[in-house]
């Protein structure tokens, strides 16, 4: 049975279908067969970060109705092996994602994949609710700033009370923190929050810290998910977090200022 | 009576136990019996604080009203009911009510003068109690309910209520939580939020947080908004009181 993730957040922008993309391609890097569903019914993003946007047929909505069946709408990604998208449909709205329809469609997936990971839209809507409320466990993306961080905060409580776990009274789904674009020079120069002031505020297991990085925009721009650029800092804080989620015990990188710049303000240079 | 019928006696009286204790009580008083107003002025003081008004017991004052047929009143009173409040008794006062009681159902209560908030001791045990002589006055605590421990942070959208008792909540209370009590509010984690503590009424009721940040501190309905707290006030450990009409916070 697959373990089913949601990538969510509240606020929009702070880096979730990155995310997702980074993470699925992380995983299937690692040899783990991985679906990654596209939930933003209307605003379809997913297939253009993974880069397969010109070989889209049938989208999610499309096998809720039953117009096409998985395989038919399921694109294998060209880069790498066990890797597979299923984006959404472009033409609808969130109404589309019905209850009995997205679990359907999850449980098909869950048979055949090992991961399932399902980017979620921005809000605390029906895309958003239809997006964790099957999951095992969740990935909440936050920026270090006030307004994502209250927001992750709300979405923290609706994973403890509105996904199908919690309704049938087995608690919240385990929910870990994913802070990206993180700059630790603004950090130095209180323009961001910090790591430490991130975790005070939300209390939950930090997952990894991505760097802010032109690597990402890079990989956005390019379609090219940004774990296979394995040079980049916010690539490699990604494979990182791949790996924390797989269960390894790695250090944080990235998540402070170079020594050269430490005794520089230490000498007032 | 024989030691053998005494025992006996005893016995069959254990099944039950029957004690006189004080508790608080709001009081509903009507100022109209139109349904429209009704329905529009219930409606709104639910939709206000639904989870702390649902299911309130509340006992009926129909002293503001005047001499009013007994059919009209009781559809008054299922106007109250409907909205979601549990009617426990009527107020009995100048007016004559005993006509409504029987029609009703609901037994008449004689209330103190003074709001219950003020001086909850001082309520005269009900008119309507069972003759048997119990020690109804006697100055014992007020029904114990326990006090609610929520042990999950609570996330900003979410509100707590402890209904008739304490609150604790283990974790922070996140800016945009709400977490209310009609008792004391302890919080072991930082304080964000809003806490609002003696919710219904009981000005001696306290707020403590390791931690005070907060958007709102209330106490028996008495408040001060972010903006009014200073920042000499925030900070470690912090006792929220009221005194008067001035909510006071310092440094425990």
């Amino acid at each position: 049975m697959a373990r089913i993730v949601v990538i969510t957040s509240g606020k929009g922008g702070v880096g979730k279908t990155t995310t997702s993309a980074a993470i699925a391609t992380g995983l299937a890097l690692q040899g783990r067969k991985t679906a990654v569903v596209d939930f933003d019914v209307g605003l379809r993003n997913l297939d253009l970060i993974m880069g397969c946007e010109r070989r889209v047929v049938y989208d999610f909505v499309n096998v809720i109705n039953g117009d096409a069946n998985l395989r038919q709408a399921l694109i294998k990604d060209k880069r790498t092996d066990n890797l597979f998208i299923l984006p959404a449909s472009q033409t609808r709205d969130k109404d589309a994602l019905t209850t009995e329809g997205v679990e359907r469609v999850l449980g098909e997936l869950a048979k055949e994949f090992e991961f399932v990971i399902c980017d979620s839209p921005a809000g605390i809507e029906r895309g958003a609710l239809m997006a964790s409320y099957f999951a095992d466990e969740a990935i909440v993306v936050t920026n270090p700033e006030v307004s994502s961080v209250r927001d992750s905060d709300r979405m923290l409580g609706i994973l403890a009370s509105k996904t199908k776990k919690a309704e049938q009274g087995g608690g919240a789904i385990p929910a870990r923190l994913l802070l990206t674009r993180y700059s630790p020079a603004r950090v130095e120069k209180g323009e961001m929050l910090s790591i430490e002031d991130v975790q005070d505020i939300l209390s939950i297991e930090m997952l990894g810290v991505i760097p802010e990085s032109q690597a990402v925009l890079n990989a956005s721009n390019s379609g090219v998910p940004v774990v296979l650029d394995e040079d980049s800092d916010a690539g490699q804080a990604y494979l990182d977090a791949v790996a924390r989620f797989l269960g390894e015990d790695r250090p944080h990188r990235f998540t402070t200022l170079e020594k050269k710049g430490f005794f520089g303000r230490l000498f007032g240079g | 009576m024989s030691p053998d019928a005494a025992s006996a006696r005893g016995a069959a009286l254990r099944a039950i136990e029957l004690k006189g204790r004080m508790m608080l009580v709001s009081i509903l008083r009507l100022h109209t019996i139109d349904a429209a107003e009704l329905d529009a002025a219930l409606g709104a003081r639910m939709a206000e604080a639904p989870e702390l008004m649902r299911d309130m017991p509340v006992v009926v004052d129909l002293e503001g009203l005047g001499p009013m047929p007994v059919p009209d009143l009781l559809v008054a009173l299922e106007h109250v009911r409907r909205h979601g409040f549990k009617l426990i008794g009527i107020h009995q006062g100048e007016i004559a009510t005993e006509p409504l009681a029987e029609a009703s159902g609901l037994p008449l209560l004689v209330l103190g003068g003074k709001s219950a908030a003020e001086a909850p001791a001082r309520a005269k045990p009900a008119e309507a109690a069972p003759p048997e002589p119990l020690p109804a006055a006697a100055p014992v605590p007020a029904v114990h309910t326990p006090t609610r421990v929520v042990t999950q942070p609570v996330r900003s959208g979410q509100q707590i209520y402890a209904r008739g008792g304490d609150l604790i909540v283990t974790g922070a209370v996140s800016a945009g939580a709400e977490v209310l009590a009609d008792g004391h509010i302890h919080v072991y984690g930082t304080l964000r939020g809003r806490a609002l503590a003696g919710v219904r009424g009981l000005v001696s009721a306290h707020i403590y947080c390791r931690r005070l940040d907060a958007e709102l501190v209330s106490i028996g309905g008495h408040y001060r908004i972010a903006e009014d707290i200073l920042d000499g006030e925030r900070g470690e450990n912090r006792l929220v009181t009221l005194s008067g009409e001035t909510i006071h916070i310092t440094e425990i």
